[in-house]
């Protein structure tokens, strides 16, 4: 999708990110956004997963417009 | 497509195990360096050309050309002999249903297991008996050996960089074998595949570990049921996903089961019936992973659903492999992937 021009963004969690920067790089984008969550979920509450989406979101509005500033 | 990068290091084995050793080349283990000469020794086991791309391995997305295979045949102490064997995993792996970014990039501790066929098994001296998935044997040591090297420095997949594997596993260094054909009561692995008799092929398989079953069973009934209750165990990525099981069936425990009237599709049918497992042994989390994956097969997945080791008694493989004994292995897998064969040319 960046390739072609579209703003685009992936999202992963924080176990991911090192891959998720070393693949974008490899794939030649090396500036893709990556918004990034807290690696584990599993003993998190109910609370504290939507905090983290609430925070993700706002996240991705940021990159998403920074990205496409650029563009 | 470029040429593998050449670098001048000191003349001492030391010296270059030392760089390897820094620059993260080798699987942790000492290398033989890949000089010209040997490179260019290691080029004559194929007609190919040496800027051919093989394939293009995630997660770096690394373009696996002849002399890149052939560079890190050499690292691992491989024959020349066995660069077509390479050749022919490496397009392989690289076929979408092996899903090789997922076995890469994931936490599971999935290895690629090579499994040969046909006459290569006798001429390369690959061992389908005694030991065959331990050490001993050169051609199954150095060869899987190969395949990781290949995945991690053209791939890219370094552990706690791109290959995000929790804890991994042995078969990770080197996880190769042939089957045991001759003592095979059925047909061998790549023929039942759609491969000519005389063929020879390699096979891959996305590996999650291996479970030794050892049991002194005379009965084919009792047998079957025992090696389905190993194969179902609630914290399996099979039962969530619908995966492709393997076993590797001792010689002796095969005659027992031919003997008892079974041919290769009656015991598909009897260890994918047997094994099913309630989804209530599954913890709640797994059981919402299966729904996500299964829903199509099972619509809403209850407690007291039934759920199948894979989605059809033929996703479950196996070959008989292996000495003497009452040993026969449960190879779990990845389940987001599916095992892919090619004729070694």
């Amino acid at each position: 999708m960046a390739k072609r021009g579209k703003v685009a963004l992936t999202i992963c969690s924080t176990a991911f990110k090192t891959l998720g920067h070393a693949q974008a790089s490899a794939l030649g984008k090396k500036d893709l956004p990556i918004a990034v969550m807290p690696h584990p979920f599993g003993l998190r509450k109910r609370e504290e997963v939507r905090a983290i989406a609430a925070q993700c979101a706002d996240d991705i509005v940021n990159l998403v417009t920074k990205a496409r500033a650029k563009t | 497509m470029s040429a593998a990068a050449t670098i001048e290091a000191l003349d001492d084995l030391d010296a270059i195990n030392k760089l390897y050793r820094e620059r993260r080349w080798s699987d942790g283990l000492p290398i033989v360096p890949p000089t010209q000469e040997r490179v260019e020794r290691m080029l004559k086991g194929t007609k190919r050309k040496r800027d051919e791309v093989i394939a293009v391995l995630p997660p770096g997305f690394g373009e696996a050309t002849v002399e890149r295979i052939a560079i890190n045949a050499v690292m691992a102490g491989c024959d020349p002999a066995y660069l077509p064997v390479l050749i022919a995993a490496n397009d392989a792996v690289a076929q979408a249903q092996f899903n090789i970014q997922g076995i890469e990039a994931t936490t599971n501790p999935a290895a690629v297991w090579l499994v040969l066929n046909g006459p290569i098994v006798q001429q390369l001296e690959v061992n389908a008996t005694f030991n065959c998935l331990g050490q001993g044997s050169w051609a199954n040591a150095t060869m899987g050996r190969a395949m990781r090297l290949i995945l991690q420095n053209i791939g890219g997949a370094l552990p706690g960089d791109m290959d995000r594997a929790t804890q991994g596993q042995p078969a990770k260094y080197t996880f190769c074998c042939g089957e045991n054909e001759a003592q095979s009561p059925w047909e061998p692995l790549h023929v039942e595949r759609g491969f000519a008799h005389d063929a020879s092929t390699v096979t891959v398989v996305g590996a999650e570990g291996t479970l030794n079953m050892n049991t002194h069973s005379k009965d084919a009934a009792e047998m079957l049921r025992v090696f389905a209750e190993c194969m179902a165990h609630p914290a399996s990525n099979e039962y969530c996903h619908g995966g492709e099981p393997w076993l590797v069936i001792a010689p002796e425990h095969a005659d027992i089961l031919k003997a008892g009237g079974l041919s290769k599709r009656d015991v598909k049918q009897r260890l994918w019936e047997l094994s099913k497992m309630p989804a209530s042994h599954l913890s709640v989390k797994e059981i919402l992973r299966a729904q996500a994956s299964r829903t199509d097969e099972y619509g809403e997945i209850k407690a007291d659903t039934l759920l199948a080791i894979s989605r059809k008694p033929d996703d479950i493989w196996f070959i008989v492999a292996g000495g003497p004994g009452t040993h026969t292995t449960y190879v779990p897998c990845f389940g987001n992937s599916r095992a892919v064969t090619r004729e070694i040319l």
